[in-house]
């Protein structure tokens, strides 16, 4: 029987190096919130990101706040100095926002979703973790968000990136095929990733 | 209008220990609060239940340090606690175990679009009706909750006040007729009721006890 409640620390939440100093602390998946987005971000290093340079392609709101360290943002190219205990509100979905830490251990949590329509987890969640790991693993991580979330475009893509990564080509390639009929610019993508080399849809 | 918006946590308006976090930036997508106890012992999530909205709630003590209680297991909880409590039916609160402990909460309902809850939206009439109430006015309680009715007619919870104003002030009627409405629009509130001191004056009465049944 699943316990009515979880306790943790922030401390405890995993962490997976993404990009520029930027640690993924996956917090919705390690819960399995379902009702939104959260997820925390960590840099130990000044100057490293806590939050990438982005606009949030999925239309979601965000709340970003500064739990621990100093962060500066930079907001459609405005730039916020913000301490711990900041707010930052985004509700239009296409302001390219990122952030650095100005401290070490700066730590930045994520909260999003959809003003109108239900949370539904969001493909990078497992794509981000993917890259964790060697291409067998990985290719089960994405495998498992393509039972979670159904048939996404961009799972979908990254499986053919570990499929080819691991030689199993035939795989990859349909894989990919599959991803450019769902989205169209995975095949604009494909043109230049050097794990597809060789992989034509 | 900005396509964004910030504040520093300790710049926002208070409401008591609620410091509304979502009401201050508009957010739509998710229920989102903090609540600040200034000095040890305060209260700072009152105890409660999900199930009438069914919310899953993630709180995060952000300062100080906290001690929750959920379904009567106590849980400390120092800075950088996370607390995820999944189980709409779970009872939980919490009180502050420093002075200046804040805690974020969290919440909305899987598979469902983000609502705000009714005692957010109402709080313009709430907060002074029960400054009234804990003064002793219960006609100027009741007043206040009659007024935000006319913007708000369809709060249970409203009502429900209302029913327990007009109780203490010897409103039989309209007690009667409010916790009725109450009770049709949530049914959590006859739980309510049974053990609301608020309406002693009526344990005896008839239609008081049939609303219960």
């Amino acid at each position: 029987m699943t316990k009515p409640y979880e306790v943790l620390s922030l401390d405890e939440l995993d962490r997976i190096p993404v990009t520029e100093g930027l640690e993924w602390r996956p917090l919705r998946r390690r819960l399995g919130i379902r009702a939104f987005g959260t997820n925390a971000y960590t840099s130990e290093r000044v100057g490293g990101l806590v939050v990438e340079e982005h606009v949030e392609g999925s239309g979601h709101e965000e709340l970003y706040l500064v739990v621990s360290g100093r962060a500066r943002f930079t907001l459609d190219g405005e730039e916020l100095d913000a301490p711990a205990g900041t707010i930052v509100f985004l509700p239009e979905h296409d302001v390219k926002r990122k952030a650095v830490s100005e401290e070490e251990g700066t730590t930045v949590l994520a909260v999003g979703g959809w003003p109108d329509k239900p949370f539904e987890p969001s493909q990078w969640e497992w794509y981000f973790e993917s890259y964790a790991h060697e291409p067998e693993r990985a290719i089960e991580i994405l495998e498992d968000g393509l039972r979670q979330l159904g048939e996404r475009a961009w799972l979908l893509y990254h499986l053919a990136c570990h499929e080819a990564l691991a030689g199993r080509r035939d795989d990859a390639r349909e894989h990919l095929r599959r991803a450019i009929e769902l989205d169209p610019r995975a095949a604009e993508r494909a043109r230049d990733d050097e794990d597809l080399a060789g992989i034509e849809p | 209008m900005s396509r964004w918006a910030s504040a520093h946590l300790s710049e926002l308006e208070r409401r008591d220990e609620w410091i509304p976090i979502r009401h201050h930036f508009g957010v739509r997508a998710v229920g989102i609060n903090a609540f600040k106890g200034d000095s040890t012992g305060d209260q700072l999530i009152t105890e409660h239940r999900e199930d009438w909205r069914l919310h899953e709630e993630l709180y995060v003590v952000l300062e100080g340090h906290a001690t929750f209680r959920i379904d009567g297991e106590e849980v400390d909880a120092p800075a950088r606690t996370i607390v995820y409590v999944r189980e709409p039916s779970a009872k939980r609160s919490a009180v502050a175990k420093e002075a200046d402990t804040v805690v974020l909460a969290v919440g909305g309902e899987p598979g469902a679009a983000f609502v705000p809850s009714d005692y957010e939206l109402t709080w313009p009439y709430s907060d002074p009706a029960f400054k009234h109430y804990r003064a002793g006015r219960y006609s100027e309680a009741a007043q206040t909750l009659r007024e935000g009715l006319a913007e708000f007619p369809d709060s249970a919870g409203l009502r429900y006040n209302l029913a327990c104003f007009s109780a203490l002030a010897g409103d039989r009627e309209t007690a009667l007729a409010e916790l009725a409405e109450a009770i049709r629009r949530e049914p959590r509130f006859r739980e309510s009721a049974r053990s609301d001191d608020d309406f002693a004056s009526l344990r005896d009465d008839p239609g008081f006890n049939e609303l219960l049944d």
